[in-house]
Parts: C-alpha cells; sequence; structure tokens
C-alpha cells in the first residue's frame, strides 16, 4: 500500500469533513477570555478551563444578538462547530450560541448594562430633577390597552383639572424598545407635558424587558422633562428605575406621586394664607390696644384725623371680608370634595384629618377676621367721639404740648422729623415758645404707633 | 400656547415666593399698619393667583398620533381607555 499524499489545503479540507461529522454541534464549557471585537463586528476569543484552551470565533451576525456583552472571565456554556483555519491551521470554534453558565441571560444583560451605566453616572443623584412645581400636564408612555394606563388615569382623576397626554407605545415584544424611547424623546421635545410617567403593569422578566434596554435609559436620561418610572409589581427593579428623575414602584404609585405634588402646593397656599389672615389679625389686635390707650390719653386735634383716615382704611377692609369669603368657600368646596375622595384612601396616606383641621383652621380664621374688622370699624366710630369731645385746649391744660418745626403746619411725630440747629416752634396751654435743637434724632417710631415712653422723650426735646 | 403655559409654570412658583415673603413681612411686628393693610390685600391677590395657577389646564385624555410632518405640530387626539 502507497501512503497517500495531500496537499497542505486538501488535508485540511478533509480534517474539516471528518470534525464536521464528529463535533459539528457541540456544547463546551468554560471560562471566556481574550475577548475582542474585529472591524467586522467579529467576535474572536478563548474558550478555556483548568486543562485546556481553545480559540473561538463569533460572527457579527449571531454575536450581535446576544443580549448580554461577552466579556473576560465570563463563565459559559458555548454551542457550535470545531474546525481548522486553513490559513494557520489552527483549531477553533465557530460559535452560534453563547449561554452564561449559573445566572440567567436576561439577568446577566441586566447586570452588565447596570453596571456600564451606573459607570457612566447615569443613576447619580446630582442628574435627578425633582417633581416639576406644578405637574399640570403628565405625559404618560405604556401601552393604550394595557392595566397600567387605566391606573394611572383613575388615580390623576383625583385632580380635578390636570391635562393627560399618551405617548401610546408597546411595552413588550421586539422593538418595543424603539417605541419607547422615541415616545419618551417626542413627549420630551415637544414641550407638551412637564412631567413623564413611564410605566408598564406587572409582568415576567421576559416581558418587563424592553425597560431594561439601553435605548430607553439613554431616552430617559436624556428626557428634557422629569421622568418617573413606575415599571411592573413593587419586587420588580428596572434599569429604567435606576435611570428615572423619580422611581414609583408601581404606575399607581407613579400617578399618586403627581397628585400628591398638586395637593402638597394646595395645601402650601392654603398655610400660607392662613398665616396672612391670622398675622393680620395680630396686628388688628395690637391696634385696638393702643387705641385705647390713645383714646384714654390723647386729645390732639390731630388724632381724630389719623383715626378717620384709618377708619377708612378699616372700612375698605371691611368691604374685604366678603370677598375673603368667597376664597374661603371655594377652597371649602374643593377641600370638600377633596376630603370626601380620601376618605376612600386607604388610611396609609394619612391626610385627610390634616385637610380637615387646615379647611376649619382657614374658616374660622377668616369668619374670625371678618367679625373683628366689624369690631374694630364700631370701636373706632366710638374711639373717635370720645377724642372729638376732648378739647385740644384741655388736653394742653394737662401739660401737653403740641411742636413744629418754625414755618411748617405739620406737628412734629418723630425726633427724625426735625435735626440739630433747627428751630421749633411749641405750644403751650399758656402761649407759644420757640426754641433750637440741640441734638436727638435717629429714634424710629411716630407717636400714633408707640404711644408708650418714647412721647415723653420727645417733648423732652420740645 | 406652550410658552404662555411655561410662564404661568413659573407665575406659580414666583407667586408663591412672593406670597411667602409678604406673610413674612406682615408678621413682622415694625411694619406698619398701613403697609400691613397693603401687604394683606396683596397677598390675598398672590394667594388667589396661586389657587388659578393649580387649576391653570383644562382637564383632559388626549394621545399622541404618529409622527408629525417634519417641524410640525404634534397632532393629538383624544384618548378613552378600553374597559378592562
Amino acid at each position: 500500500m502507497s501512503a497517500q499524499i495531500f496537499g497542505v489545503g486538501e488535508l485540511i479540507r478533509q480534517v474539516n469533513a471528518a470534525l464536521a461529522g464528529a463535533f459539528s454541534g457541540v456544547w463546551v464549557r468554560g471560562e471566556l477570555s481574550g475577548v475582542k471585537i474585529a472591524g467586522s463586528g467579529h467576535r474572536y476569543f478563548q474558550i478555556k478551563d483548568a486543562e485546556g484552551t481553545l480559540s473561538c470565533a463569533m460572527w457579527a451576525a449571531r454575536a450581535d444578538r446576544l443580549r448580554f456583552k461577552l466579556t473576560d472571565g465570563l463563565a459559559v456554556l458555548l454551542y457550535g462547530s470545531l474546525e481548522v483555519y486553513p490559513q494557520r491551521g489552527s483549531l477553533q470554534l465557530i460559535v452560534a450560541e453563547v449561554r452564561p453558565e449559573g445566572i440567567g441571560e436576561l439577568q446577566l444583560a441586566f447586570e452588565q448594562l447596570k453596571a456600564k451605566l451606573e459607570g457612566e453616572g447615569l443613576f447619580a443623584r446630582e442628574r435627578k430633577r425633582p417633581m416639576p412645581a406644578l405637574p399640570l400636564r403628565v405625559g404618560v408612555v405604556t401601552s393604550p390597552s394595557g392595566a397600567a394606563i387605566r391606573d394611572v388615569l383613575k388615580v390623576l382623576s383625583r385632580w380635578e383639572r390636570l391635562a393627560v397626554l399618551l405617548a401610546p407605545v408597546r411595552v413588550q415584544g421586539r422593538g418595543a424598545e424603539g417605541e419607547i424611547a422615541q415616545a419618551l424623546g417626542r413627549l420630551g421635545r415637544a414641550g407638551l407635558v412637564d412631567v413623564i410617567l413611564l410605566v408598564r403593569g406587572g409582568g415576567s422578566l421576559e416581558d418587563l424587558w424592553a425597560f431594561n434596554e439601553e435605548m430607553v435609559a439613554r431616552a430617559i436620561a436624556a428626557s428634557p422633562v422629569p421622568v418617573i418610572s413606575g415599571v411592573g409589581h413593587e419586587v420588580d427593579v428596572s434599569i429604567a428605575d435606576f435611570v428615572a428623575d423619580i422611581r414609583a414602584a408601581t404606575p399607581t404609585q407613579a400617578a399618586e406621586l403627581v397628585v400628591a405634588q398638586l395637593e402638597r402646593q394646595e395645601r402650601h397656599v392654603a398655610e400660607q394664607f392662613l398665616h396672612l389672615t391670622t398675622a393680620l389679625q395680630r396686628r388688628l389686635e395690637r391696634l385696638r390696644l393702643r387705641l385705647e390707650v390713645l383714646a384714654g390719653a390723647r386729645g390732639l386735634s390731630r388724632v381724630p384725623a389719623r383715626l378717620r383716615a384709618l377708619d377708612e382704611r378699616l372700612t375698605r377692609l371691611a368691604a374685604l371680608a366678603p370677598l375673603l369669603r368667597r376664597v374661603v368657600t371655594v377652597r371649602h368646596r374643593r377641600l370638600d370634595g377633596l376630603v370626601s375622595r380620601l376618605y376612600r384612601w386607604p388610611v396609609r396616606f394619612g391626610a385627610p384629618r390634616r385637610r380637615e383641621l387646615v379647611t376649619a383652621r382657614l374658616s374660622v380664621a377668616a369668619e374670625r377676621l371678618r367679625s373683628l374688622v366689624q369690631r374694630r370699624a364700631l370701636l373706632l366710630a366710638g374711639a373717635e367721639r370720645t377724642l372729638a369731645a376732648l378739647s385740644p385746649v384741655a388736653v394742653l391744660q394737662r401739660g401737653y404740648s403740641i411742636t413744629w418745626n418754625e414755618g411748617c403746619e405739620t406737628p412734629l411725630r418723630s425726633p427724625s422729623e426735625t435735626s440739630a440747629g433747627s428751630r421749633l416752634r411749641t405750644r403751650l396751654a399758656g402761649g407759644e415758645i420757640r426754641s433750637l435743637v440741640l441734638g436727638g434724632g435717629g429714634v424710629q417710631g411716630s407717636l400714633f404707633d408707640a404711644p408708650d415712653d418714647r412721647c415723653g422723650e420727645e417733648e423732652a426735646q420740645g | 400656547m406652550t410658552e404662555g403655559r411655561k410662564v404661568a409654570k413659573e407665575t406659580f412658583e414666583e407667586a408663591l415666593a412672593q406670597l411667602e415673603e409678604v406673610v413674612a413681612k406682615l408678621e413682622d411686628e415694625n411694619v406698619g399698619l398701613e403697609e400691613a393693610i397693603k401687604l394683606f390685600e396683596r397677598g390675598v391677590k398672590l394667594a388667589r393667583r396661586c389657587r388659578e395657577q393649580l387649576s391653570a389646564v383644562e382637564r383632559r385624555v388626549e394621545q399622541l398620533l404618529a409622527e408629525a410632518p417634519e417641524g410640525g405640530e404634534p397632532q393629538t387626539a383624544p384618548f378613552v381607555p378600553e374597559e378592562g
């Protein structure tokens, strides 16, 4: 028998034919190393274990369909065919499929993308935008036929006036991620909404997969409008949740955050309004005390005039009372509605008591203000009569005096109205004296505003 | 229209901030009575403006229609969810 002589290429072809018979569809277990992506997109790497190393190639078309990335050290099962690469005569596995070992393929993809985006700082707290002050125009990116949109609309309807704009998308299946990313872009770019809810009801990891796609993560990060995510049930965590400005556990909760913000703002305004009325009320109370002091101690002719002016202002204030009442009534109606709705809320929202409290305090305050203003008006009228009855001369007889800057008609009320070197004219009961100011000034406050110890000081200068 | 809404939104935060400022001033004992009454009237107006802003949009539920023509305004239509 004569030995058969092969050309090199021919021999390799024969070997490959033999390999194709015996090893065309083998599974091999090992760890990846030396992973490279060629310009063509093909992946080249080795798989090895303690006893051996095998070169591998995976063509771009297949490799691009992998959800996770091939990385050094990854424990995998490879499926493929063995062949000798003729140009180098080396044995290699042409890989058709890669399965991560000890971890699901989706889980692996999730972890890889999470690590990557985290590394880019996409989850950083500083990137997160707060809930807008007034999220009245709410964009919703979800399926038009899912449970999520119904849940969201139900919650959002708690706020009387709110504009919802749905960007309908498929939330699962191939291509869903593209639709979601595009919808986020459209809503945000056009300035149509104040906030975007990216929501989907519960499902398997596979069902929720679109929310773990890089494309969606990047669209959230790029959105000019804050994004609230609410994907799946409470236990589900998606990449979208990490990138979103605000993470809600469910679609319902995402919508609740919006309504809660509006209610918080409404409460804030109501509370400020309450402070406003109580502050004025306190002020009027102090005024009343001063008027009483004045009415007892003073009969200077200018005081009734000033009181008349005040009386006019208070009359105007009294005219405000109906407006206040209207304001309060409108609030009342609104709050009543809210309170009754809140009663139907689960206990954990705990707001009804507080809300009732605010409502009650508000209406009590407005009512008190109104009666206070009316009482004040009566009191002023009485005070004025008393003061008018007191002759200025009689007051001067008691030792008081009136001082003017020389040549001025208006009596001095404060040291600051004159200055060192000015000439003064003082009217006493028995006649007038003229004097020169040596010093003083700088003490603020008028007779009227502070009818206490400062009066003596002022008159001592006269 | 979009621009107008944006202005309105800023007005809420501004009005609220001004209202807080007015309240702080009014709570200051040193403010004169006339000033106090002016502050109060201003506060009432600001509170009213805030409340108006809280319901500044029409209640509606719409959906975005397919991509608008290049540079065109996005089209919307009313949306009613299916029962389920």
